[in-house]
């Protein structure tokens, strides 16, 4: 099992999706809220996901096909 | 991937501190603060509070410093950053980047004159020691701090100045060292990594993939990767900046200040480093300091942001030529753009091609050869002198970043050709107007 810290931002035609409950219905991960702010046209959340790695994986690509922005915890850690 | 362990986690209260730093009965660091919810930790190699998801920040005791530190025994100190060592987050002497910092702020007067500002300094850190660009002051500090936590091996993440100083600095101290890259990355930029013969290791995938890959390894592996575990210690090098030019100044803060965002941590911390300074009867509180933020266009989300009056920042794809500012989504965006709207500062954003302007402008008129994110810096400077925000009485500091010798690809027919002639004198009074 691996756990992995997510930063999930949703853009304006997501904020009012229940994207984290599709995850949890269609991948076998568990996954908790840790910190979370939300508005009527954008959002952030970060969350812990539990699970194999390959699963944790085909999350993450399932959310960017559904337009989440997905980043580590540590949002860009690639500098310049 | 939670466990970002150190080799030697000791806390404050169980190191001693040596050399020439604070006294062995009075520590200066007690300990780590998450930003968000104010729990506290021990300095040892974390970056994220397990309670909240916010980021940790390093908690000094102001008391025993103020009781020790006074602008005499700054001046008398090194002529490098590590002269305000007493702010700075290590516990004994420093070991890594002993000659970064005390760079230049030079009074722009001609080209303060071209854009209508009497008080306009420059702090020119594309002189910075050894890697030409300010990321030298925070890997100084960074590694200074592994190395008192028992890494013997440093990493980073980088498309850079910021793999430039990790590799330089490594080598100094025979550090093991990994460098993480895209894959199709320019050469040239690789070649300045390889000199110093870290570990390069070119990740085949996207900035997202490198993104998510070095958090795992993070976790993973005992390293000190910089801007990681380390990233308390190594955001505090920053304030620096602050420090030296407040002293610079004649230990005066100034009224605004513009600084060039990519993670957002190093705008943060300026305000920080005056801060400090005020608090501890450094300097007169000037209430007055705007401070500003400076973003290329393609890469701007905090200067989205801050038009639109929101504090939710949107995670950008980037696509501007400033690469060392090319970060999408940053870390510290929020937090700088609350300094920015809390000091009622404003944030700028230029393109492509005023970011070249901006480089012209900056040589042309001081001399200074900037990379592109000091070009994103006077461009920025300019429209917000143009749009009134800046005053031509303000004592006013712009923070070049990085040497322009990194990035003469942004220049590519940008600049004119030069004037060829015959060997011959009558050539040369034909061709060139020699009084001109």
């Amino acid at each position: 099992m691996t756990q992995m810290r997510l930063h999930l931002t949703f853009p304006e035609e997501r904020v009012r999706e229940p994207v984290i409950y599709e995850i949890c219905r269609k991948f076998p991960v568990v996954v908790n809220i840790r910190r979370a702010d939300i508005s009527l046209d954008s959002g952030w959340v970060e969350l812990e996901m539990d699970g194999e790695l390959a699963d944790i994986e085909r999350t993450v690509l399932y959310l960017r096909e559904r337009g989440v922005h997905v980043d580590p915890l540590e949002k860009s850690i690639l500098e310049g | 991937m939670n466990s970002q362990s150190a080799p030697h986690q000791e806390s404050e209260q169980t190191r001693g501190e040596g050399g020439n730093a604070s006294s062995p009965k009075e520590s200066k660091i007690k300990g780590l603060k998450c930003r968000e919810c104010g729990r506290l930790y021990p300095a040892v190699a974390i970056h994220i509070c397990e309670f909240c998801f916010g980021p940790l920040e390093v908690d000094y005791d102001y008391a025993a410093i103020g009781r020790r530190i006074t602008r005499r025994s700054i001046e008398e100190g090194p002529k490098s950053l590590w002269r305000y060592h007493e702010l700075l987050p290590v516990t004994g002497a420093p070991t890594v980047g002993l000659h970064a910092g005390m760079t230049p702020l030079i009074h722009a007067k001609r080209l303060g004159r071209l854009l209508g500002l009497d008080n306009l300094y420059l702090k020119n850190d594309t002189v910075n020691h050894p890697t030409l660009s300010f990321k030298d002051r925070v890997v100084a500090v960074a590694m200074t701090r592994a190395r008192e936590l028992g890494f013997d091996t440093v990493a980073c993440a980088s498309t850079g100045n910021l793999a430039n100083s990790v590799s330089a600095h490594a080598a100094s101290v025979g550090m093991k060292c990994f460098v993480f890259i895209p894959h199709d990355l320019e050469a040239g930029k690789i070649l300045g990594n390889l000199i110093y013969n870290p570990t390069v290791v070119a990740v085949r995938g996207n900035y997202d993939d490198v993104n998510r890959l070095c958090s795992e390894i993070g976790g993973e592996y005992p390293w000190a990767f910089v801007n990681i575990n380390i990233r308390p210690y190594y955001a505090e090098g920053s304030k620096s900046l602050a420090f030296e030019t407040a002293e610079q100044l004649g230990w005066r803060i100034p009224d605004q200040v513009v600084v060039p965002i990519a993670s957002g941590s190093l705008l943060t911390k300026i305000r920080k480093g005056f801060q400090e300074f005020e608090k501890l009867g450094l300097v007169s509180t000037n209430d007055r300091l705007k401070v500003n933020g400076a973003q290329a266009e393609g890469c701007s989300p905090v200067y989205r942001a801050f038009v639109s009056g929101k504090n939710h920042l949107i995670p950008v794809k980037p696509n501007t030529i400033a690469k060392s500012l090319a970060i999408g989504n940053p870390a510290d965006g929020f937090y700088s753009l609350d300094v920015v709207f809390k000091s009622g500062g404003a944030i700028a954003a230029a393109s492509d091609q005023e970011i070249v302007e901006g480089m012209k402008l900056l040589a042309e008129t001081e001399g200074i050869f900037a990379e592109t994110a000091g070009g994103v810096t006077i461009a920025s400077l300019r429209k917000l002198c143009a749009e009134g925000r800046i005053g031509r009485k303000d004592l006013t500091v712009a923070y070049i970043t990085g040497n322009g010798l990194k990035t003469m690809e942004a220049l590519s027919g940008a600049l004119p050709e030069p004037v060829g002639i015959d060997p011959t004198l009558a050539s040369f009074r034909k061709t060139v107007n020699p009084t001109n």
